[in-house]
């Protein structure tokens, strides 16, 4: 279970600590005024000064006991939890499978592992979706769009 | 009345066979992503984007908008059908269309629903008409400092009106903003926020953040809450189509007014969204029936219906005429401009005449051929529903990995775009609103230019952005919104001097679920 205030805290630490990355990067490029004009860290450096601030006020925002929604409902229940794993983790291992299997059989796999291994779909029928996918990607895009999507480090070592 | 004839002349561009078919195709797409939760306008027109590269612009032009007006009439569909918004801005049209359509009067629903729509969306068009060249003319006396001051006011507007909370608001704008930085600056030629990341100097490209925050994002919250299509009938009656649109002139006051309530919010970069639910709840509070409100009022499903059409299709003229657009989709159709290697703001009216209105009279038509096509279509969109939420949840995740690589052929690109849906779901989750973000992506280097070609004439004195009456009114008008939510606050604590903690905790807590509600 997540209550609503940690994802509030998480949030903003996530958006700071972006701001603040952004406010170090943009010190390379110098911030001011120069020969040139404005120089080209200025506008990053000052939206990464807003960044910063801002999280740090939803941060205290949401920490503050009173008046405000952060302390009252829970945001995320484990059962929504176990939900939202059960499609990102899948996808994450779908997108790192990628540039070793290539687009085609990641895909593939992909759809064969989600209905079949939660016996969603039975598995001739997660095969036969499997196929179709990676074949309706293939033509769509290698064939009719002309767009060459990765083949992967495997395919090429069979020389593909 | 020149614009009469350059309108004319458009429809001569639109009405060939070729752009025909286009708009059918890009309207049963658009009803496609429209219907299903987890795609919505905003990434079905970036995934579209990659394959257009090859058309005439304003083919391209056509296709997009055709798929745009697909999406907001399909995401009516689910709302009055399943009880299940497949678009944000017709989460209102719920509230009275689906307990009408639950009634055994789903066909009432519907044609009242497409007809208001297709009144909302008219009226916007013919505003584009008439105003949008005006516009576009007046524009093209501005220089740098006007054009900084416009993108602040379109910043500002959000920050004021946009109905979240105000320093959310902020941070995704502000957010945006260093996204837009990251990659070579194209005033100086140096790379800036790469972090060490060589494949970062070819800068963050927009589709692959809408891939992410839109649809990665909006499958997340859909797959939390586990929804069962339990749909009422879809089968449509025709006689029932014609009585029902027939009825429509009696409520011709609250047609108008949503109309009005969706132009401005269109316009000014309110959204769709927040149109739609300001005019329900504007409706409900004039309306002789108001109390009737939530069980199937005819009023309540023309108001927010109505005001989204308008929004959405006004959503169009400043990006037009201006080079700033109203709603997230209209940003991404805007990417697309600039792609095609058009210069969105008012030269196009100059350069550009039969893109401009081919592309407007376009609108015309295809919001005839929405209205045709979804009114054929809904039993066939209907039994699409019934497919399963795990079958359609990997496919989506495929849509969205193989659309964000196509953009550059880039596999950074697919992994970019898996971290923005984790941000989208946070930023949804909490309501942080998702367009000036997508906003800030778009238009970011464009503001900055405009501040920075502007400080250069003035040697680094601000006082330019007070030079003459145009430019300070404009930036007066923009810190007045930013500083609005503040002067609402302090009034409102003025007001109530001081409640006991308990009431002020629960009348607070009972505000910001309304609240939250809205801009979701």
């Amino acid at each position: 279970m997540i209550s609503r205030r940690a994802l509030e805290l998480a949030t903003a630490v996530l958006t700071g600590s972006f701001g603040v990355a952004v406010v170090v990067s943009s010190l390379d490029n110098g911030i001011g005024w120069s020969s040139a004009g404005v120089d080209a860290g200025t506008f990053p450096f000052l939206t990464g000064i807003i960044i910063v601030l801002g999280s740090f006020y939803n941060l205290v925002r949401g920490l503050m006991p009173v008046a405000s929604l952060a302390n009252v409902p829970i945001a995320i229940t484990s059962i929504e939890l176990r939900r939202l794993a059960g499609l990102f983790v899948p996808a994450a291992i779908f997108v790192a499978a990628i540039p070793l299997a290539g687009m085609y059989v990641a895909s593939a796999l992909y759809i064969f592992a989600v209905l079949a291994i939660p016996r969603q779909q039975s598995v001739p029928r997660a095969l036969g979706m499997a196929a179709a996918t990676a074949l309706a990607l293939y033509v769509v895009f290698e064939r009719m769009f002309q767009v060459s999507l990765p083949h992967g480090a495997l395919a090429a070592a069979f020389g593909f | 009345m020149d614009n009469l004839g350059e309108l004319l002349h458009g429809f001569g561009i639109a009405i060939t066979l070729p752009h025909l078919a286009l708009m059918v195709i890009g309207v049963l797409l658009g009803i496609l992503v429209g219907v299903l939760p987890g795609l919505g306008a905003p990434n079905g027109v970036s995934l579209l984007l990659p394959l257009t590269f090859g058309m005439q612009p304003v083919s391209a032009i056509i296709l997009l908008s055709s798929m745009y007006w697909g999406a907001l009439f399909g995401g009516s569909v689910t709302s009055i059908l399943f009880n299940i918004p497949g678009e944000p801005s017709s989460v209102a049209t719920t509230f009275d269309g689906y307990p009408m359509a639950r009634d055994g009067r789903p066909t009432t629903a519907l044609a009242t629903a497409f007809g208001s729509a297709a009144f909302g969306a008219l009226i916007g068009v013919i505003l584009i008409t008439f105003l949008a060249s005006w516009v576009a003319q007046v524009a093209l006396a501005f220089g740098p400092a006007e054009y900084f001051a416009v993108y602040f006011l379109a910043f500002a507007s959000f920050v004021g009106m946009g109905g979240a909370a105000p320093i959310k608001t902020v941070v995704a704008l502000a957010i945006g903003f260093a996204i837009a930085a990251i990659g070579i600056d194209t005033v100086s030629g140096s790379v800036r926020l790469t972090m060490g990341v060589d494949e970062l100097v070819k800068g963050v490209n927009f589709v692959v953040a809408v891939m992410g925050l839109f649809g990665i994002g909006e499958l997340l919250v859909a797959v939390e809450e586990e929804f069962h299509a339990r749909a009422v009938s879809s089968k449509i009656e025709w006689r029932e189509v014609f009585r029902a649109v027939g009825r429509l002139p009696r409520h011709s006051v609250a047609l108008l007014r949503s109309a009005a309530i969706g132009c401005w919010m269109g316009i000014t970069p309110g959204g769709p969204t927040a149109a739609s639910f300001m005019s329900y709840g504007i409706a409900r509070r004039f309306s002789r029936r108001g109390r009737y409100f939530g069980t199937g009022e005819v009023e309540g499903i023309i108001s927010p219906e109505t005001a989204d059409h308008a929004a959405g299709t006004s959503a169009l003229l400043p990006m037009l005429s201006l080079g700033i657009p109203g709603s997230a989709t209209a940003a991404v159709m805007m990417g697309g401009l600039m792609i095609w290697g058009l210069n969105p703001g008012p030269m196009l009216f100059v350069d550009q005449k039969d893109f401009v209105w081919g592309m407007i009279a376009s609108m015309y038509v295809g919001n005839i051929v929405a209205v045709v096509l979804v009114l054929l279509t809904v039993p066939v969109f209907a039994a699409l529903m019934r497919i399963p939420f795990v079958i359609i949840a990997p496919l989506i995740v495929i849509i969205c990995v193989v659309g964000a690589y196509s953009v550059s052929n880039s596999y950074l690109d697919v992994v970019m775009m898996l971290g923005f849906g984790i941000v989208g779901y946070l930023f949804k989750k909490l309501f942080y609103p998702l367009a000036p973000l997508v906003l800030a992506i778009v238009i970011g280097d464009k503001a900055e230019d405009a501040f920075r070609q502007s400080m250069l004439m003035s040697k680094g004195s601000l006082g330019i952005f007070f030079a003459n009456k145009l430019v300070t009114c404009l930036i007066v008008a923009g810190i007045v919104l930013l500083l609005l939510p503040l002067v609402l606050q302090l009034a409102r604590l003025l007001r109530k001097p001081a409640p006991s903690i308990h009431e002020t905790t629960v009348q607070n807590t009972a505000r910001e679920t309304a609240r939250e509600k809205v801009i979701i």
